[in-house]
This record gives C-alpha cells, structure tokens and sequence, in this order.
C-alpha cells in the first residue's frame, strides 16, 4: 500500500473555466482521473493534481497558462509520463497539463533531415512515420509510448548518442508557450515562421526551455535532426572483468569515432530481467559486456569500421586489458540495438522481477571517473541487496559520457521503496562528489545538486526562472531551489 | 459447482506488478519496418490516461485497493468505459499481462458485488437474462425465428433434444434475436445442409452462454446460465450423441471454451466434446476436400479480427511452480489456437475475391467497439469507434469488410451508418454460402 497524499482542495469555479477553454471533454477534476496522473515508474511519492486539461491547440494552451497564472495555480506539464524521475508528478497539486492530443507529425523534411512535431508524438509514430522516409531518430530505450519532444528537451540521450550527442543537441527550433501564456519562438522559425532547420547562428535561447524539466514554458511545437538509416548494422561485442578495462576500450575505440553507441553494461543490467533482489554474478562470466553500433553503407564501409575496432582492440590487449571478443546477452543485445524497445520500453528488462518501481542514479560522468563512483556504487547497491545494474556511454566519441544505474524496486512495497530511493539518493551523492552530475533529476537530486552549487549559478537560476516565470507556476518546486 | 474467478483483492499482488510505462496505450513493433497504431477505443475517445489503457485501469484498481477511490457515478462510468478488448494486454511484457482482462473484469465483478454496478442500461441486460435467459429481453419462441426460410424450403432445422445428432450448433442470443445479424446463423444453417451434415440446434431450449453478464461483472448471473449449459451440454453428449458444439458466435465461442473453464466441473461436464467456432470447423472440411467453392464472389474485402477469437485466445506461460524464473512469472505466450489465418485462408480461397490487409490486424486488431458491454451501455460512442475501424477498411480499397462475430458484425454495419460509408460487414460464412454450390 502507498501512502495516501494530502486531500486536494478543487475548485469547480476552475474547473469550470477550464472546460470553457477546451471543452468539457478535455478538462475534468474528477478524483479517478486526477489518480492516474499521480504516480509513475519512480519512487516519487504519490501526488495528486486538482485539475486534468488536455489541450488540443496552441491557443488553448495560452488560455490556460494565462488563466493559471492569473489565479497562480501550479501546472505540470505531461506527455505520457514515462521518465523514472517523477518529473510529471504535481509537487503542489494544480493543473495537470496533459499534451497527448497534441500529437502530430507537422512536417518531416527529407531533404534537409529535419522535422517538426508536437509534443505528444510518442517515438512509436515518430519512428514509423521517418521509416518511411529512409530516416531515424536517435531512439532512447525507454517505452516506445514516450515522448520524443519531452526526451528531447530533458537531455535524454538515444541509440545514436555516441556520434551526435544528447537529442536535445538535435533541436533546431521551438515554439512555446510561456507561463503568461505569451507565445514565443526559438531558433530559424522564430525569424521565417516557415524555417525550422536551425537553432543557430541565432544566441542560444533554447537553452531556456531544455533542462529545465518543464519549469520555463510549454514547448508546443519542436523542430529536430532527422538522419538517414544506412542499410548496414554491424554491432561489434566485448567484454572484461573489470570497469577499469571497459572504460579505457571505450574511450579508445570511442577516439575513432566510428559508433552510434557506445555502451558498457555490467552483468546485471545485461540480464533480462535485472535481477531482484540482487544475487551474485556466476562465477567464470565477465562483469561488463559492451556493444558498439555502427552503420555503413556499404560492405567496403563495414569492413572499414571493423578493421579500425579490431586496431582499437588490439590496443587494449597490449595494455595487458582483460578485454575479450564476446556474444551479448541475445534478448538485451535485441532491446538496445533494436529501437525503439518494447523489451526495455516496457521495462520488462527492468522491472519485471522485482515488480512496478524503477529509479536511477543517471549522470553524466567523466569517463575516467567511471571506475571509482561504479566501485562505490557496487558497495552501496549490494549492501541494500540492490543489483548493481549500471551502464556506461560514451557521448560524441570521448567528449562526455554517461553513468547511471538502474535500480528496480517492488511498488507493493514502501519498505523496499524507500531502500532504492536511499540507495539511489547515496549513489548520487558519490556521484556528485566526483564531479558527475545527475540529469532528468527527481527532487532528491536536484536538492543534492544545490547544496554542492556555486550561489552565482542558483542566482542566476533564480533570475531567470523569475524572468520566465515570476508567478512561479510551472511544474514548481522540481527545480528545489 | 466451485469457480475459479477471482476478485479484486485477490489480484492485488497482480495489479502491483504493472509499471506504468505506458507501452499499453499504443500498437508498436520494431519491424522492420516499425509499426504504430493506437489500440485503445476508450483511449481514442476519452484519451485521459486513467481511461486510458491497462496503465488507466490498473490506476483505477490501485485506487480502489488503497481506500482512495470510492464508488460514485463518474468513476462506475469510467470503469464501464472499456471494451476489454485486450489490445493494450497485447503490447505488456510484465507479469500481470495475462491477467489485465481479468483485473478489468474483477473492478465490475466488486462493482456488482457492492450494489453499484453495472450501468443503468446495461442492467436491462442483467434483467433481461434473469427473465428471458437472453440479453435482449427475447422471448424463447423467437429463438427460432430465423429457421422458417429452411421449414418454408422443406429443410427444417433439427430440434437436437428431439432428434439425435453429432454436432450441436449453438447459434448464440445475437444471432437469433438480433435482427441484423440473423444471417449469419441463416449462412451457417445454409452451409451444414449444403454440406450434408448431421446437426440440431436446441431452439427454444437454447439460452444464453453468459458471455454479457461475466463481461459486465454480473458473475452469479454467469454462473447460473454457465452451469445450465454445461449440464445441457453433458446431457447432449451422453443421451444425444453429441460430440461437438459449433458455434459462429465469437462472445459465445469465448465464453465456453475459457470462461467455462474456471469451474472445477469443466472437464467432468465437457470432457469428450469438442468445441469449435464455425471458421475452424468448416476450415477442417476445406482442407479435407470437403467443400469446393465454385461461384465468383468478386468482391474487395478486407477481414477484420475479433478480440474473442483472437487475442483473446492467446495462451499465456506463466511459471507457476518458480522453476524456471520465479512464482508467477509470464514466460511468453502461444496464439496456435487464435483465428488469425484460419478465416484469412479461407477469403482467399473464394473464387474472385480479391484481399486487402488493414495496418491493425491479429493481434494488434483495433476493437469494433462493441464488446465489455459497451454497445449496450454506450451505444453512440461504439458505432463511432466502429466508424473509425470502417474508415481503416476503407482506406484499404476494399468495398467490404468480413469478419466472424456478430456483435462486430452488427456494430461495425453501425458504424458504417454513421459515417456514411458504402462499406458493409458481412460474416464469413455468409461468403462462403454464397460460393459453395446447392
């Protein structure tokens, strides 16, 4: 059982002018509705919105932030609520903006590679419609049902990470809605209200609107990369013994620069499931498995590609690495490779044993401090009886990489939900203190993350979150500052 | 007679298992190429995430199993709002998969159990069964309506509690009573005469096999008429010589073949009868040589999935002893015995005909709208989903859609109504009627 959250305070008045502005079909402060919306994958305890609004327009959502910031009324927005960080879970009840009915494909532009979409296109239909076009988007693996503008704009990473970086490195224009409900654009668009190709040479404003886990405004539209699907999938497989040995391979054949994604798992994460409660590595198996995609064009292409990963390769076995040639777990290999995933979408790589609750400890961690937070993580993870189930990614060939750990939980079980979260909590800790830092961060975090601040960086937080937002309406109190 | 239906409670270790990850909300499949398409009726119509999916209806069973959500008219009404088609069951991983249609039906069952349930129009139904042993307050007497074209003809259809025969064609309430649908059992008549077969129908005697009233959570209601048939049916088997029931009903064909399997008396009372829809049986003779179609029937159609002979008939492994993951796991799943090629076949054995596919098919078919009781309870937002399906059909270039139930059958024609459309549903077996020779 779950603890029950403070009685919310509805007012029909609200209500009632909500349904003025999208029908009466669209808003509701109906108690069952408002209780799908206040819980997700996390450990975030259970939050109640007062209010559900599904907009179907743009205008709609001017209407609403310009009435909820009238009346200073919170409001979360959500697409379909699938981070593992409970970053659509109302801090302080209000509105819950739910965009899902805004979900069309605007434009794919197969000639410049770029799209334009709404929030509520998931990466199901994103995916099947640029598959028409020969094109691809860099596919998280998370559930096939979220949403590819709120991955975006949160920093979320992809299958093609390893070359392009974060998707939100991919947005090449906005609209969006402020929290007075003034509409605004970034990027190319904002000068010709038909170009969407380009956030730059204009100052990066769009900075403004990603990180900031929907605190600055409501994207209503997004331009992003596109890129063609090359017709050769080659995933080259290795494993160690130690994280020592899987960093310094990624980070030489990440030199090279020929990987989409580039990607370390220790054993327990390559399991589907991971397992729950933590049980011992069989003896004779390496901890850490990797696989590196590319794509070629041609054959010529390919062998290319694989006599620079066996150069890499050999590299490393002359520095006396415990690196070996190695077949990846089949069914994890098909959910990382294949995306987007219904294996890891629905969390079935994650969650199905230990039964409803998943959360992370997900950085970003400079590579050569993989070794050290991962050995203190493996300390804490497995004292709580917890499964060190931890992945590591390059970014962009070496630039920045990626730490994080998947931790399940049974939801049945506020006991064994409080162990993740303090386990977690702890391994973010560590993390922090080695330089890392936490991204699509829960409250937990983001308090860790403001403690260790320098007091310029919080104020100008403040000012520009003031400046964007003086009411303080939007999704408030996930930032902790 | 003992029955294995479990309650709310007793599914609660179930209903935890669900993430919330959302992946039921929507068709997907990596391909190549990827798939999408939504495949929730409600979802489509109300689109509010408790609405919404197995992640909705669990949100609502949480809440009634945590104390937070009591019974009131809005929340009856939402729980009433699901076709339980099992679309979104279809996209799980997780281990309460083969149990989502169960956890919806649970919530009704309390629903009931409590007083509240089900919605004013559809205890009409609950009334009608009581009174009638049908769910369209149908006298007995009209059971057989649809049988006077054949006595008219000098082919009157056997009474099988009169006259012995092998196989018992259970025509189902929709089929008799339904006046839309009466063709189909006209087809399925038509056919086994054509074909020389030895069969008997229960007539007046029939009732109905209680697929409704478990749908809508009226589990006593179920148990009663599920009780009377499986004693009929032993009946027929030892005294009648009855060795199969047919049935062209996909609701009815559901409803004996699983639902009357939770009683401990399953196997004692049915052992030794085979029951098969219509689609599989007369699929037998085909491949037999049996039956050879011999007249054009130079249509475009398209075929539509019924959830109940479809995924609905998915075998589920779950490791029940923890051998090979743990207690309860859901290991993958079986579709061997799903209409899926069977009817498929069978279209594109007809001489002329010419098939187009629809983008959601088998298992991810999307629901005519019409069963969980929403064509009763809902009528107007089921012929509208049914529109959105006849639209899919159309967009294929088929001038007709055929499938083999007649509660999408009557649905989906209303659907074609409401939006206009040339399009009309008709059952296989009345495609089948019309190629085979007299």
């Amino acid at each position: 059982m779950t603890e029950k959250p403070k009685e919310s305070k509805v007012d029909p008045q609200i209500t009632k002018k909500l349904c003025e502005i999208v029908g009466e079909k669209n808003a509701t402060d109906l108690k069952h509705i408002r209780y799908a919306y206040s819980y997700d994958l996390s450990f975030v305890k259970r939050k109640n919105p007062d209010y559900v609004v599904m907009p179907t327009t743009v205008g709609q959502v001017q209407q609403i932030m310009k009435f909820a910031s009238q009346k200073k009324i919170s409001v979360t927005p959500f697409t379909a609520g699938t981070n593992i960080g409970g970053l659509c879970i109302p801090e302080n009840g209000g509105i819950l903006l739910d965009l899902k009915r805004m979900n069309q494909i605007i434009r794919i532009d197969a000639e410049s590679h770029y799209a334009i979409i709404e929030p509520g296109v998931s990466h199901a239909k994103f995916a099947s419609a640029l598959y028409k076009h020969g094109l691809r988007w860099s596919w998280p693996v998370g559930p096939p049902s979220g949403s590819v503008s709120s991955n975006a704009i949160c920093h979320g990473i992809g299958g093609m990470s390893g070359r392009y970086g974060l998707n939100s490195e991919e947005i090449t224009s906005m609209e969006v809605v402020l929290p007075s409900g003034e509409l605004v654009r970034v990027g190319s668009c904002a000068i010709q209200e038909d170009a969407w190709h380009s956030c730059l040479p204009l100052p990066r404003v769009d900075g403004l609107f990603t990180g900031w886990l929907g605190t600055t405004g409501i994207i209503t539209k997004i331009g992003v990369r596109v890129h063609p699907i090359p017709p050769i999938l080659k995933v080259f497989t290795a494993s160690t013994e130690k994280i020592g040995d899987m960093a310094s391979y990624l980070r030489t054949l990440g030199n090279y620069e020929i990987c989409d994604d580039l990607t370390g798992v220790s054993w327990w994460l390559s399991q589907v499931p991971i397992p729950y409660p933590y049980k011992p590595k069989p003896d004779g198996v390496p901890e850490w498995v990797s696989f590196a995609t590319t794509f070629s064009w041609t054959e010529k292409e390919k062998e290319a590609r694989e006599e620079i990963w066996r150069m890499a390769f050999d590299e490393e076995i002359k520095k006396g690495s415990s690196l070996k040639e190695t077949q990846y777990p089949a069914e994890a290999l098909k959910a990382r490779t294949q995306l987007p995933s219904q294996i890891v979408g629905s969390t079935k790589n994650y969650t199905k044993q230990a039964g409803g609750g998943i959360s992370w400890p997900g950085t970003f961690t400079p590579l050569n401090k993989w070794e050290p937070v991962y050995d203190a993580w493996k300390k804490i993870l497995v004292a709580r009886n917890l499964s060190p189930s931890v992945r590591v990614t390059n970014y962009r060939g070496v630039h920045y990489g990626m730490l994080r750990a998947m931790i399940p939980f049974p939801k049945q079980d506020p006991i064994a939900v409080e162990n993740a979260r303090q386990a977690i909590v702890e391994c973010l800790k560590v993390d922090l203190n080695n330089g890392g830092i936490p991204y699509k961060p829960p409250v937990d975090f983001a308090l860790e993350i403001n403690k260790r601040a320098h007091p310029g960086y919080i104020s100008l937080l403040k000012q520009v979150k003031n400046m964007l937002d003086p009411n303080d309406i939007m999704n408030t109190g996930k930032l902790a500052l | 007679m003992k029955w294995d239906i479990p309650t709310l409670e007793e599914l609660e270790n179930i209903v935890w298992k669900c993430t919330a990850c959302g992946n039921c909300k929507g068709t997907y499949e990596f391909g190549p190429p990827p798939t999408f398409g939504e495949i929730c009726p409600a979802g489509v119509e109300f689109g509010f995430d408790g609405n919404m999916a197995s992640k909705g209806k669990i949100a609502f069973a949480r809440g009634i199993l945590d104390g937070e959500l009591e019974w009131n008219d809005d929340f009856l009404d939402a729980i009433y709002k699901c076709t339980v088609c099992g679309g979104c069951q279809n996209q799980c991983e997780l281990d309460h998969k083969p149990f989502i249609p169960e956890i919806i039906e649970s919530m009704r069952r309390k629903a009931v159990n409590d007083g509240v349930g089900p919605m004013p129009t559809q205890k009409v139904i609950a009334q009608s069964m009581r009174s009638y042993n049908n769910p369209y307050q149908g006298p007995r007497r009209v059971r057989t309506d649809w049988t006077r074209p054949f006595k008219k003809a000098g082919k009157p259809i056997k009474d099988i509690m009169k006259k012995d025969a092998p196989i018992l064609y259970y025509v189902g309430c929709t089929g008799a009573f339904n006046l839309p649908v009466r063709n189909l059992p006209v087809a399925t008549a038509s056919i086994f005469q054509k074909l020389g077969l030895d069969f008997g129908i229960l007539g007046e005697n029939e009732i109905c096999c209680g697929s409704t009233a478990m749908r809508l959570g009226d589990v006593d209601e179920f148990k009663r008429v599920a009780e009377t048939n499986m004693k009929t049916f032993k009946d027929l088997h030892d005294n009648h010589g009855v060795k199969t029931i047919i049935t062209s009903c996909a609701g009815c064909f559901r409803a004996i073949k699983k639902d009357y399997s939770l009683s401990d008396e399953y196997e004692t009372l049915l052992g030794g009868i085979q029951v098969i829809h219509t689609t599989d049986f007369l699929y037998s003779l085909f491949k037999e040589g049996k039956m050879k179609f011999t007249r054009e029937v130079p249509w475009k159609v398209t075929y539509h999935d019924p959830c109940h002979t479809g995924r609905h008939l998915i075998e589920y492994k779950i490791d029940k002893d923890g051998s090979q993951q743990w207690i309860g796991s859901y290991l993958g799943k079986n579709e061997e015995h799903c209409l899926y090629d069977i009817p498929r076949e069978m279209l594109k054995a007809l001489p002329g005909i010419d098939f187009r596919e629809m983008d959601r098919i088998r298992s991810n078919s999307y629901c005519c709208g019409g069963g969980g009781g929403v064509m009763t309870g809902y009528g107007d937002w089921a012929s509208k989903n049914a529109g959105l399906r006849i639209e899919e059909g159309m967009s294929t270039g088929a001038e007709h859609m055929i499938s083999i139930c007649p509660f999408c059958h009557f649905n989906l024609n209303e659907g074609a109504k409401r939006i206009k459309s040339p399009m009309k549903l008709y059952d296989l077996v009345e495609l089948i009627d019309m190629a085979l020779p007299d």
